[in-house]
C-alpha cells in the first residue's frame, strides 16, 4: 500500500512538472500584463499576431475554434461508434448458439454494459455535439460559440471519461482481476450496483460522471450561443430547425445531466463511503430507479431530437420543397421537451407502483407520441410531389423517417401498461429502441457527414460507396432489430448471455432462429461500416476537391443556407492569388516550422 | 525572462488551457472519489492551476497567483466543513489519516488547498518585490 502511494506520488509529480514545462514552452504568463517585471513593451510583438493558428499537434491540443473542435468531437464519435460497433458484433456472435459461442458470463455482461455506455455517451452525444459545433455558429452566423473556451474543456473532458468508462479492460489483466470491467448495464440499478465490490464500477462512474459534466458545459454554451451571438438578420422567426432542435435539446441537458451527476455522486458514496442513499433502511433501491429514469427518459430525446432537426433540414433540400409545417415542426419539438420530463416512469411499469400513477404516466407517454407523429407526417408532406434526388444523404433521411416510424410505433404499444406487462425485459424492448438509436439516430448522423462532407473536408465523398453503405445499413439493421422484435413476441428475455432455458419459458427452435438472423443481419450491417469507414477516409485524403459553393445545386430552389454561403466565401478566399490573411482554418503555412 | 507573448497572445484561436482544466478535473475526480491520496492532490492543484491560468489568459483576472490562492482557501474551507459536520472531532488528528475513509479524503483535498495557498502567496510577494 505505502509502496503503492509512492509510486503515485512519483508518477503525479513527473506529469505535473511535464505539464509545467510544457506550459512554459507554449505560454508565457508573465507575458499577459506588460507592466509587470520589466515592461518590454515595444517591438517584438507585432511580427506574430497575423496567423490564426499553430501548427502540427498542438493546433489541436490547443485549438478554442468551433470548427476544429466539431471535427475533434466528430473524430472522437466515430471512434467510439467503432468501438461500440465491435463489442455489438460480439455480443451477436455470442448469441448464435444457445450456450453462447464465444464469450463467457461475466464478459458477456461487461461487453453488454460497455456497449450500452458507449453507445449512448460516448457515440451519440457527441456526435450530435460535433455537428453543433461546426455548423450552428455557421448557420446563425456567429463568429464562434459564446465561450470558446469553456467549449474546448467540455471536449477534453471526454477522453478521460471513455477511457474511464473502459478503464476495466485494460486494468484487469495487469491487477490479476481486481478491477474488472463493470457488470451493472447500463442502467446501474441497485442494489446490484451497490453491491459489486469491483472498483471498475468505480472508475466506470466517474467516467460517466465526467462526460455529464462535459454535456452540461456544451449545453450552456448552445442556449448562450443561440441566443446572445445571432447574426442581426438570423431572429426567432427564421433560425433554422437545426438550431431550434439543439436549443430544445440543450434545455433537456441542462435538466437531465445534473440530476444523473448527483444520483451518480449517492451512488458512489452508497458504494465507497457507506452512505444509505439507495439502501433499504434508506431512500430503498427504488429511489435509484426514479431518478436514473428522470434522467433517461429525458436522454432518448436528448439523443434524438437534433438528429430530428438534421433530417429536418436536409430532406427538403433533395425534395425541392419547404419543409411542410415548419412550425408546427418546431412546435412539436418544444412540446416533446416538455413532455419528455413527465413520462420516467413508463420504464418502471412493473415495479409494482402505485395503479393510479401508473395510468398517468401510460396517459402521458401515449400524448408524447402525438408530436413525434407530427414531425413524421411533415416529413412525409415535405416529400410528397416533391422533386426527389436520392442522393446518399436523402436515402439516409428516408431511411430514417422509415426506421423511425417502427421505432415510434412499437414504444407505443409499450407505453400500453397491459402490453408492457408482458414484453418488459424482453428482447421486443432492444429491437425497439434500436430501431431509434442506430435505425433513426445512427441514420441521422450519417445524413448529415454525407450531406455536410463538402463543407468540412473540401472534397466530395464517393457516391457508389455512399449507397453501397446506405443499402447495407438499411437492410442489416432491419433484418437484426425485425428479429429482435419477433424474439420479444417469442418470450425471449433480454440481458442473457445463454439461452438454454426451460421450453416452457420461449419455443427455442424458433428462438434459435431468430437469434441467428439477428446476427446475419448485423453481420450485413457491419460489412456497411466498412464501407462507411473506407468512403471516409479515402475521399478526405484523395476525394475530388470541390469547387463549387453549392455542391448540391440548392441556390435553384433558393435553399442555399448559411453555411454554403460561408464555404462559397472559404472557397474564394483559399484561391491562392488572394490575401493569404483570409486563410482562416488553415493552419500555419507549411514553410515557417516552429 | 524576456517577454514573448504566449501562445494564445500569439493566436486568438488557441489556448493551452482547457486541455489541463478537463485533465485536473478528471485526476481530482478519481482521485478524491476512489480515494487515492496522491491523484487527488496534484490532481487538485492542476485543476486550481489551470483555473487560474485559464481565467487570466482571458483577461477576468489580471493576475494568476491571487486565484490560485482563492481556490486554496475554499478547497480548504470545503474540507473543513466537512470535517466539522461528518467527523467526531476526536478523530481529526493526524494520526489518523490513512484510518477513516471520509477523513482521509477531507485531508487530500486540505494538502492540495495548502499547497495552492502556499504557491499563489509566495509567487504574489515575488512579483511584488521584483516589480
Ligand atoms: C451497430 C449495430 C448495433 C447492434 C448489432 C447492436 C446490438 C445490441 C445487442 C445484441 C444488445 C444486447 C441486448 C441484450 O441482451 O439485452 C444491445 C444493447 C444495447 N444497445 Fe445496441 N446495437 C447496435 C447499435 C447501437 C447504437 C447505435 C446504440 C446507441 C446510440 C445502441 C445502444 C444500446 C443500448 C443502450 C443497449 C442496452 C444495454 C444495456 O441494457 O445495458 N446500440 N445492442
Ligand atoms: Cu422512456
Amino acid at each position: 500500500m505505502v509502496a503503492g502511494d509512492i509510486v503515485l506520488t512519483g508518477l503525479m509529480a513527473v506529469l505535473l512538472v511535464g505539464v509545467a514545462a510544457l506550459l512554459t514552452r507554449v505560454e508565457n504568463w508573465r507575458s499577459y500584463t506588460p507592466l509587470a517585471g520589466g515592461g518590454a513593451v515595444t517591438g517584438d510583438e507585432t511580427a506574430v499576431i497575423n496567423r490564426e493558428k499553430p501548427a502540427g499537434i498542438i493546433r489541436w491540443l490547443t485549438t478554442v475554434d468551433h470548427k476544429d473542435i466539431g471535427l475533434l468531437y466528430g473524430v472522437y464519435a466515430v471512434i467510439a461508434f467503432a468501438v461500440g460497433g465491435i463489442m455489438a458484433m460480439l455480443i451477436r456472435l455470442q448469441l448464435v448458439t444457445p450456450a453462447g459461442a464465444i464469450l463467457g458470463n461475466n464478459a458477456y455482461n461487461s461487453i453488454l454494459t460497455s456497449h450500452g455506455i458507449t453507445m449512448l455517451f460516448l457515440f451519440g452525444t457527441p456526435i450530435i455535439a460535433a455537428f453543433a459545433n461546426y455548423f450552428i455558429p455557421l448557420l446563425i452566423g456567429a463568429d464562434d460559440m459564446a465561450f470558446p473556451r469553456i467549449n474546448a474543456i467540455a471536449f477534453w473532458i471526454l477522453p478521460p471519461a471513455a477511457l474511464l468508462i473502459w478503464a476495466g479492460f485494460f486494468l484487469a489483466p495487469v491487477t490479476e482481476n481486481m478491477i474488472e470491467p463493470a457488470r451493472t448495464a447500463w442502467t446501474m440499478y441497485t442494489p446490484l450496483s451497490v453491491e459489486q465490490q469491483n472498483p471498475g464500477v468505480d472508475l466506470m462512474l466517474l467516467g460517466l460522471h465526467l462526460s455529464g459534466i462535459g454535456a452540461t458545459m456544451g449545453a450552456i454554451n448552445f442556449i448562450a450561443t443561440i441566443f446572445t451571438e445571432r447574426d442581426g438578420e438570423v431572429n426567432w422567426a427564421n433560425l433554422d430547425i437545426f438550431s431550434w432542435t439543439i436549443l430544445t435539446q440543450s434545455a433537456l441537458i441542462l435538466f437531465a445531466f445534473p440530476l444523473l451527476g448527483s444520483a451518480i455522486v449517492m451512488l458512489l458514496l452508497d458504494r465507497n463511503l457507506s452512505t444509505t442513499f439507495f439502501a433499504v433502511e434508506g431512500g430503498g433501491p427504488l429511489l435509484w430507479q426514479h431518478l436514473f429514469w428522470f434522467f433517461g427518459h429525458p436522454e432518448v430525446y436528448i439523443l434524438v431530437l437534433p438528429p430530428m432537426g438534421l433530417v429536418s433540414l436536409i430532406l427538403p433540400k433533395f425534395s425541392g420543397r419547404k419543409l411542410f409545417g415548419f412550425k408546427f415542426v418546431v412546435y412539436s419539438t418544444l412540446a416533446i421537451g416538455v413532455l419528455s420530463f413527465g413520462v420516467w416512469a413508463h420504464h418502471m411499469f412493473s415495479t409494482g407502483m402505485d395503479p393510479r400513477l401508473r395510468a398517468s404516466f401510460m396517459a402521458v407517454s401515449l400524448a408524447i407520441a402525438i408530436p413525434s407523429a407530427v414531425k413524421t407526417f411533415n416529413w412525409i408532406t415535405t416529400m410528397w410531389n416533391g422533386r426527389l434526388r436520392l442522393t446518399t444523404p436523402m436515402l439516409f433521411c428516408i431511411g430514417f423517417v422509415s426506421n423511425f416510424i417502427i421505432g415510434g410505433v412499437t414504444g407505443v404499444f409499450l407505453a400500453s401498461i397491459p402490453v408492457d406487462m408482458i414484453l418488459h425485459d424482453t428482447y421486443y424492448v432492444v429491437g425497439h429502441f434500436h430501431y431509434i438509436v442506430m435505425g433513426a439516430i445512427g441514420f441521422a448522423a450519417f445524413a448529415g457527414i454525407y450531406y455536410w462532407f463538402p463543407v468540412f473536408t473540401g472534397r466530395m465523398y464517393q457516391r457508389t460507396l455512399g449507397k453501397a453503405h446506405f443499402w447495407f445499413s438499411m437492410v442489416g439493421t432491419n433484418i437484426t432489430f425485425f428479429a429482435m422484435l419477433a424474439l420479444g413476441y417469442l418470450g425471449m428475455p433480454r440481458r442473457y448471455a445463454t439461452y438454454q432455458f426451460d421450453g416452457a419459458i420461449a419455443p427455442l427452435t424458433q428462438v434459435a432462429t431468430f437469434h441467428q438472423l439477428a446476427t446475419v443481419g448485423a453481420l450485413i450491417l457491419f460489412i456497411g461500416q466498412l464501407f462507411f469507414v473506407w468512403n471516409i477516409v479515402q475521399s478526405w485524403l484523395e476525394g475530388p476537391k470541390v469547387e463549387d459553393g453549392d455542391p448540391w445545386n440548392l441556390e435553384d430552389d433558393g435553399m442555399l443556407d448559411r453555411e454554403f454561403q460561408w464555404f462559397e466565401e472559404q472557397l474564394e478566399a483559399d484561391s491562392p492569388e488572394k490575401d493569404p490573411s483570409l486563410l482562416a482554418d488553415g493552419g500555419q503555412e507549411e514553410q515557417d516550422d516552429s | 525572462m524576456a517577454e514573448e507573448p504566449g501562445l494564445s497572445d500569439q493566436y486568438p484561436t488557441a489556448s493551452p488551457w482547457p486541455l489541463f482544466v478537463a485533465l485536473g478535473l478528471a485526476l481530482s475526480e478519481i482521485g478524491v472519489f476512489v480515494g487515492l491520496f496522491p491523484v487527488a492532490v496534484f490532481g487538485l492543484i492542476l485543476f486550481g492551476g489551470s483555473i487560474a491560468g485559464i481565467l487570466t489568459e482571458s483577461g477576468y483576472v489580471e493576475r494568476p497567483w491571487p486565484t490560485l490562492l482563492g481556490v486554496g482557501v475554499v478547497l480548504i474551507v470545503i474540507a473543513a466543513a466537512f470535517a466539522l459536520w461528518q467527523v467526531p472531532v476526536t478523530d481529526i488528528a493526524l494520526s489518523n489519516v490513512g484510518t477513516g475513509p471520509l477523513f482521509t479524503r477531507l485531508v487530500a483535498v486540505a494538502a492540495a488547498g495548502a499547497v495552492m495557498i502556499a504557491m499563489g502567496g509566495v509567487a504574489s510577494v515575488m512579483e511584488q518585490t521584483a516589480a
